[in-house]
């Protein structure tokens, strides 16, 4: 099977299982390769976390490999430390090869349910597989409720080139703006991350900027956390975490650099 | 004596403390739907002392000193939005006894 038919497998499989799926897509057919990857993926992001067939994550998992590593991928070998133990690398989270990356998530943590929606959580999902959100909905079903905000979660990272994926909840600024209460959670949303990745033993880890997309925290102000927490816990638990700062737009990549390189 | 630390109020009232809600983080999470106490009797600083679901936010609570448990406002279990409310008899959170003073006095005045 080409990936192209196997494209074609998955997304009939999916339309099978999910009739309706038709009411919540904007796009229900697709002729072109790029066209058919989209209405996969807007038909995973919708997607229940009900079980799925063997079959169908066989031709899942074979096509997501496909398509994930035909990209450049990273690892830390190819990165250049700024500061002893931390890096800034701007790209795509998902093509990073790395022990953990880390998902901003939301409260449901169940990945973003938008149809095609360009958050890194939807993006994460997607490359990872359906997989993710079933190990996610079983954490949440065990937990009993839902996820609060500056916590960490654990799962496996599927078909993406990462082993782990560590979800956090960070906080979301509304018009009142930024407070210490929300400050102070996303601090926890880092130390609370770092201390899973060394609780699992990891050696490298890629933060996004948690909190700065969809959930509106002011740039400057998250990577100034971000880097303030991540440099005190390493050196209060004398951590030997390799620590990347993931950037994806060229505001975030510039404040970091601005931030890692000042001397102090 | 009134501090606070962890955005909560801890009153002392002869040899008991009572954490209860400061209006900031009253505030930040808005109306408060659902509330689960962690059952642990013994607390140390920093420890979850319960979760809860409110209109804004989704938060755990930590306790901002140690002691032990005596008391939950389990009103607030049924009637979440207790915690919305203003007067400390209705947004308490925990009672606690055998908390070292020292470790009390400091904490920021409130």
């Amino acid at each position: 099977m080409n990936q192209e038919a196997k494209l074609d497998y998955l997304i009939d499989y999916l339309w099978k299982e999910n009739p309706t799926a038709v009411k919540q897509l904007q796009q229900i057919e697709a002729t072109t390769l790029a066209a058919k990857v989209e209405l996969f993926r807007g038909l995973c992001n919708i997607r229940k976390p009900e079980s799925v067939s063997k079959e169908f994550l066989q031709v899942q998992n074979l096509f997501l490999t496909d398509w994930n590593n035909k990209r450049l991928i990273t690892s830390i070998e190819a990165l250049k430390a700024v500061q002893p133990q931390l890096y800034l690398w701007q790209g795509d989270i998902t093509s990073l090869s790395v022990d953990a990356i880390v998902n901003a998530a939301n409260s449901e943590m169940l990945g973003c349910c938008e149809p095609n929606h360009q958050c890194i959580d939807n993006l994460i999902h997607t490359r990872a597989g359906v997989q993710l959100r079933l190990a996610c909905y079983e954490i949440i079903k065990e937990q009993g409720r839902k996820e609060a905000v500056g916590k960490a979660k654990i799962t496996k990272a599927y078909n993406l080139p990462s082993n782990y994926v560590i979800h956090t909840v960070g906080p979301f600024i509304d018009k009142r703006g930024v407070t210490p209460i929300k400050e102070q959670l996303l601090a926890s949303s880092y130390t609370k991350v770092l201390a899973l990745a060394d609780k699992f033993e990891l050696e490298t880890i890629a933060f996004c900027c948690i909190s700065t997309g969809e959930f509106n925290f002011p740039n400057q102000r998250a990577a100034e956390i971000a880097i303030r927490e991540v440099k005190k816990y390493l050196t209060k638990t004398d951590s030997k975490l390799q620590v990347i700062f993931n950037v994806f737009k060229d505001e975030d990549l510039e404040i970091y650099q601005s931030l890692l390189t000042t001397k102090e | 004596m009134k501090k606070r630390a962890n955005f909560l109020f801890i009153e002392k009232n002869d040899n008991i403390y009572t954490l209860s809600m400061t209006p900031e983080l009253q505030d930040d999470i808005g109306t408060v739907g659902f509330v689960e106490y962690i059952n642990d009797e013994m607390l140390s600083v920093d420890d979850a002392i319960l979760d809860l679901e409110a209109s804004k936010t989704v938060m755990e609570l930590a306790s901002p000193i140690a002691g032990k448990v005596i008391a939950r406002n389990e009103a607030a279990l049924t009637e979440p939005s207790l915690l919305n409310s203003a007067k400390i008899e209705e947004n308490w959170l925990l009672k606690l006894t055998d908390v070292d003073e020292a470790k009390f006095t400091e904490l920021e005045d409130a």
